[in-house]
């Protein structure tokens, strides 16, 4: 049974300007989602039109199966975790984690061990008197959070919340914010443009461009079955190139044949077709799927980043732990599953139709 | 490097002088026993006495505080919900206008001001005392609370509105529980203001006040028409020892008051 959902949600400012466009997603109770996508793509509008502070030009918002689209945000049993906190400024920590309480008008001897038990999760014990310009990014965030969660929302809203935060604190607070959902059973829907904090979070993920829902699926299913090249660029580093499906299971490009795992396509279809940089292993050129020459290559800490040319004058991306030398002839292996295969104009249905139906395939065989 | 320090303060201590030196001649005769400031004679406390005796001056006094008081309440309430109802305005172009009849109000003379109660009043057949200069300090009073605030509800992040909201509050609750502590301190600012305008107005209040009722100012003037008495040196540091333990209260509750005193009232002292 979904908790949320958005029914043909559009989005049409009064200046013209189409902010979304036939939104349709179904949100599940328990789960960690993300919407993820570049600035200005609707990820925060849909957050705002769940929240209830923005209200759909057209569509539906069903919450538990009752329709609230026009519900005032009060009367949501929804709570938001703001980009820049919006912490109260004139009130200490205790007051402001117990706001929305006393807003409830619930007794002050229930809000005590309530907001207390919300500082504990977000382990700010004994921060309780502290004003709020006395603490750090990092802990006006947990505030902000505890302020969210201490009304037991059935679903917590999160828009952009880490992004004001160094990379370290963020890192630890994406564990965090991870192990209060697990803990909590509740539904985080979780607003970013950063693919990596994406990546690592959710249950599931909603890629946005324009205003439209790209891809919804696992974060595995995303990263590694990219259905445009939107997604395959958005999500990670990728090589991208134009080739033909000759028939199933096998692709031409960069003028040479090779087996793949993609099926279901007509044959000598155009298509596109990604293969992650990660899945590039250099070996000896005699050994290579492919030979390139080596142009440019960076050092990022963890692995190389190697840009290099193919004969037919292709730019390929390669990450690889072992440096090479410059203008050094390199072969290039990979695996028939490393190579993913994109149609053109494919919708998310068709997509998966198309990959279940030959997926039952060769199950059979 | 030094000697520019040094030539900051003789121009500092030279400004403070000349600003001070005046009243403070007024505070020293107010002590003398002679009829006019010629020349000092010998100290005496007789112009107090005859000050605390003159029950016309000290009911003055006490109207034109409770008229400054009263006056600069009702302002700041008016002002306040007129500054929210100007920022809450959508289009831009309404809101300007709004702004220069404001502004229009703060700039033209008070003379013409003035008169134009006088005008108004006389026009509806109101008889002018006590209500008339109320209302009209109420009428000037009101842009500069208006001026206060405002800048304060445009700083004002509208996510914490929203957060509000979001966490079950009404508008009313949003009203007193958000809005209200954010522009606070421009409230406060536009209070003093008010309250000091209406203490030193002259130009206004000598139009709109009738027999019954005057103000010091209206009062300190008549009477320095036939000669200045000592008695108004005496009232003159009354009052300036007042408005210094009042200044002094209001620098002692900025400061000494810890965090959450100095937001609320931070910003009225620059």
């Amino acid at each position: 049974m979904a908790l949320i959902k958005l029914k043909h949600i559009n989005k049409q400012y009064d200046d013209g300007f189409v902010a979304l466009k036939n939104i349709n997603l179904k949100i599940e109770s328990g789960k960690f989602y993300s919407l993820l996508g570049p600035s200005g793509s609707g990820k925060s509008t849909i957050l705002r039109i769940i929240a209830g502070f923005s209200h759909p030009s057209q569509g539906q918002v069903l919450f538990d199966g009752q329709d609230i689209t026009d519900l005032d945000p009060s009367k949501r049993q929804i709570n938001t975790v703001f980009q820049n906190y919006a912490l109260f400024p004139h009130l200490n920590v205790f007051d402001n984690v117990a706001f929305g309480l006393k807003i409830k008008k619930m007794p002050l001897r229930k809000i005590k061990p309530a907001v207390k038990e919300a500082l504990k999760m977000v382990r700010l014990s004994g921060f309780a008197n502290r004003e709020i310009s006395e603490l750090s990014g990092g802990q006006q965030q947990r505030v902000a959070i505890a302020r969210a969660i201490v009304n037991q929302p059935k679903v917590l809203l999160l828009d952009e919340s880490l992004s004001a935060l160094d990379k370290r604190l963020r890192k630890e607070m994406q564990f965090e914010l991870r192990a209060i959902q697990k803990k909590l059973g509740i539904t985080f829907i979780f607003v970013t443009h950063d693919q990596e904090e994406a990546l690592s979070m959710s249950d599931q993920i909603f890629v946005l461009n324009n205003g439209e829902i790209q891809q919804s699926g696992t974060p595995v299913d995303i990263y590694d079955e990219p259905i445009n090249d939107f997604v395959a660029r958005f999500i990670g580093d990728s090589n991208i190139l134009p080739g033909r499906m000759i028939k199933d299971y096998e692709v031409e490009f960069a003028n040479q044949r090779f087996k793949c795992a993609d099926a279901g396509m007509r044959p000598n279809e155009k298509v596109e077709i990604v293969i992650r940089p990660e899945d590039l292993d250099i070996t000896e050129p005699d050994q290579g799927k492919l030979v390139v020459t080596a142009q440019t290559q960076l050092f990022l800490g963890d692995h190389f980043e190697i840009k290099a040319l193919d004969t037919d004058e292709n730019e390929w991306l390669i990450h690889s732990t072992n440096a090479c030398s410059l203008n050094q002839r390199l072969g290039l292996y990979f695996d028939p599953e490393d190579i993913h295969v994109m149609r053109k104009h494919e919708s998310q249905a068709d997509f998966d139709a198309r990959l279940e139906s030959y997926e039952e395939e060769s199950n059979v065989q | 490097m030094k000697k520019k320090h040094f030539f900051a303060k003789i121009y500092l201590t030279f400004v403070l002088i000349m600003l001070y030196v005046p009243i403070f001649y007024l505070i020293y005769f107010s002590f003398s026993s002679g009829k006019n400031m010629n020349k000092f004679e010998h100290f005496t406390l007789a112009h107090y006495q005859t000050l605390f005796l003159d029950n016309r001056l000290l009911t003055i006094f006490l109207e034109t505080i409770l008229l400054a008081i009263l006056s600069s309440l009702v302002a700041t309430i008016i002002g306040t919900f007129g500054a929210i109802a100007i920022s809450n305005l959508n289009k831009k172009g309404h809101k300007n206008t709004l702004l220069a009849f404001n502004n229009v109000l703060m700039v033209s003379p008070d003379v013409i001001i003035g008169a134009s109660f006088l005008i108004f009043f006389t026009a509806l057949g109101m008889g002018l005392n006590f209500g008339s200069v109320l209302l009209s300090h109420i009428a000037f009073s009101i842009p500069i609370v208006v001026l206060m605030v405002l800048p304060r509800l445009k700083d004002l992040d509208l996510a914490l509105i929203d957060a509000a909201r979001d966490l079950g509050a009404n508008n009313f609750q949003v009203f007193t529980n958000v809005i209200i502590p954010a522009i606070m301190p421009g409230v406060f600012a536009g209070m003093f203001m008010a309250l000091t305008y209406s203490l030193d107005d002259f130009a206004v209040t000598f139009f709109v006040t009738g027999n019954g009722f005057s103000t010091l100012s209206v009062e300190i003037y008549s009477r320095a028409r036939q000669g200045i008495d000592l008695e108004i040196n005496a009232l003159s540091t009354v009052m300036f020892l007042f408005v210094l333990i009042l200044v002094l209260i209001y620098y002692l509750m900025t400061t000494k008051k810890g965090k959450r005193g100095k937001r609320m009232l931070g910003g009225v002292v620059k």
